[in-house]
């Protein structure tokens, strides 16, 4: 990986061949490029370690942890990171919903973070949460967003620094967003239901076996209240875990497009909705085909099974 | 003054006064529950990290002895957990544990609570203790459906010290 001060002077080569006495703002450093990265639709929705190792002091940048494991963060964290719970802080604790313009804007106001904030997301479990908090920011609108190719395993596997030491950044005065867009980003039931009439691409990125239907819920986790097992009628089955390596990253550009474009079919104008059990599987997928594939109109049916599988006289296929 | 309860655990007439659970759990694991359920949040993550740091601490020694070991790797976990079962003098249970490095947090601290807890414990208490102290341990805002596996250690623990006891009917 390429040195920060010799990306620095490419950058300033490349970009400044002139005025090679501008100073930029670190703020404005494009990410060094991960070869693996310029293949993808949006190479600047990711970063690596080795990026975010040489960033950790951008004051224009702020890292936001999101685990499955309510105390990883706790016992050790990025320098700098923040915490935000996908529980506590992103939904609603009354409505099954997600925090409202107030909500949302009261959670970077609280970390400091601003509309020119670039926010890198990461997180355990190959980066579910740390997808599924990025989703909840796209609803309001803050596309300086970035998510950490990899996550907190390959941080760790790569020994770079961890802390206890939990961040205060003075409060930030980030306006409230004119509106959350669930239009774009999110699907409801109802809308699903119409989709899946319409026999528009869906799909469905939970384990093979809650796919066909023969268990209602994913290996080595808990039964969560579903009562009908199977799939919504005319979803394809891609688990998530198809776009990640072993070490959390994601895969390539040409291996997504395999897996994606060739083998599900999906074209680069189509409607498709992903879903999974309660939208933080799905959440990977959907970044994976909006941000690293460039589908236009991607939606995360959040609901997901847990609300399709309760929801009385929906249709449910079955392969097992 | 302490006195002993039919299950074995043992509780001082002041707890037996002012709690009418106390006899549900040996003395060690109510200790813990006092101090837990008494801290503010913060203060109650902090102690459970410390707890899950020491977990590494109730592994087994090597070249010990067990009189049981039960080490597999169940669905409803993330990773491996091995129990291993050792019978003192007096008819006392002591446990170690391994935990794979999958395993949560709060299972980790979890181990290392009823560890500490439940070792010194007899059999019939380690089967009798409910699982309704985890909430007032962990807090409510730790309770979540996906920190289920927090409960986990407790009932591996119940299973073997179940599986020695029937060995035991067994040989007798």
């Amino acid at each position: 990986m390429m040195g920060l001060q010799h990306y620095l002077h490419s950058l300033e080569s490349c970009l400044f061949p002139v005025a090679k006495h501008v100073i930029l703002p670190t703020s404005l450093f494009l990410s060094p490029m991960n070869p693996k990265f310029s293949a993808y639709s949006q190479p600047d929705s990711l970063v690596d370690t080795d990026w975010l190792a040489a960033n950790l002091n951008d004051p224009n940048v702020r890292i936001v942890e999101s685990n499955e494991d309510l105390l990883l963060y706790d016992t050790g964290h990025i320098p700098g990171a923040v915490h935000i719970d996908w529980r506590r802080d992103l939904n609603d604790e009354t409505v099954r919903d997600y925090v409202g313009i107030e909500g949302f804007t009261a959670i970077c106001r609280r970390h400091g973070i601003t509309p020119e904030t670039t926010i890198i997301f990461y997180g355990d479990k190959s980066n579910w949460w740390a997808c599924y908090a990025f989703w909840v920011f796209q609803l309001f609108g803050h596309s300086k967003a970035k998510m950490l190719d990899g996550g907190r395993s390959k941080w760790v596997a790569e020994n770079k620094p961890l802390t206890r030491e939990t961040p205060k950044f003075s409060p930030s005065e980030y306006p409230s967003p004119a509106l959350r867009n669930d239009a774009e980003h999110r699907a409801y039931q109802s809308q699903t239901l119409e989709h899946m009439t319409a026999k528009r691409p869906m799909v469905d990125v939970r384990s093979p076996k809650e796919f066909s239907g023969e268990t209602t819920h994913m290996p080595e986790y808990p039964q969560e209240g579903v009562l009908r097992g199977g799939h919504i009628p005319g979803a394809k089955s891609c688990p998530w875990a198809t776009a990640a390596n072993t070490d959390g990253t994601f895969k390539t550009a040409e291996e997504l497009r395999q897996i994606y474009t060739v083998n599900l079919g999906f074209q680069q104008d189509d409607d498709i909705i992903a879903y999974c059990r309660i939208g933080e599987r799905s959440s990977h997928t959907w970044f994976v085909l909006k941000y690293l594939l460039g589908y236009q109109k991607v939606r995360n049916y959040d609901g997901s099974w847990t609300e399709w599988g309760n929801m009385v006289r929906t249709p449910v296929e079955k392969s097992f | 003054m302490m006195e002993v309860g039919r299950n074995g655990a043992t509780w001082s007439a002041l707890q037996l006064k002012n709690h009418s659970n106390y006899f549900m759990y040996p003395e060690p694991l109510n200790d813990l529950i006092d101090l837990f359920e008494h801290l503010p949040e913060q203060e109650r993550r902090e102690n459970l990290v410390v707890m899950a740091d020491n977990a590494k601490r109730h592994e087994p020694a090597e070249g010990a002895i067990f009189d049981l070991e039960d080490v597999r790797k169940d669905e409803e976990c993330t990773d491996t957990v091995g129990i291993y079962l050792r019978i003192d003098e007096g008819d006392k249970l002591y446990f170690s544990v391994t935990l794979g490095p999958m395993v949560q947090t709060l299972t980790k601290a979890m181990t290392s609570i009823l560890c500490r807890g439940l070792n010194g414990s007899k059999p019939q208490a380690i089967l009798d203790v409910p699982a309704d102290f985890v909430p007032r341990i962990i807090g409510a805002e730790l309770v979540r459906l996906r920190s289920q596996t927090v409960y986990y250690v407790l009932s591996r623990m119940k299973t073997a010290t179940k599986m020695y006891l029937d060995r035991r009917r067994a040989l007798a």
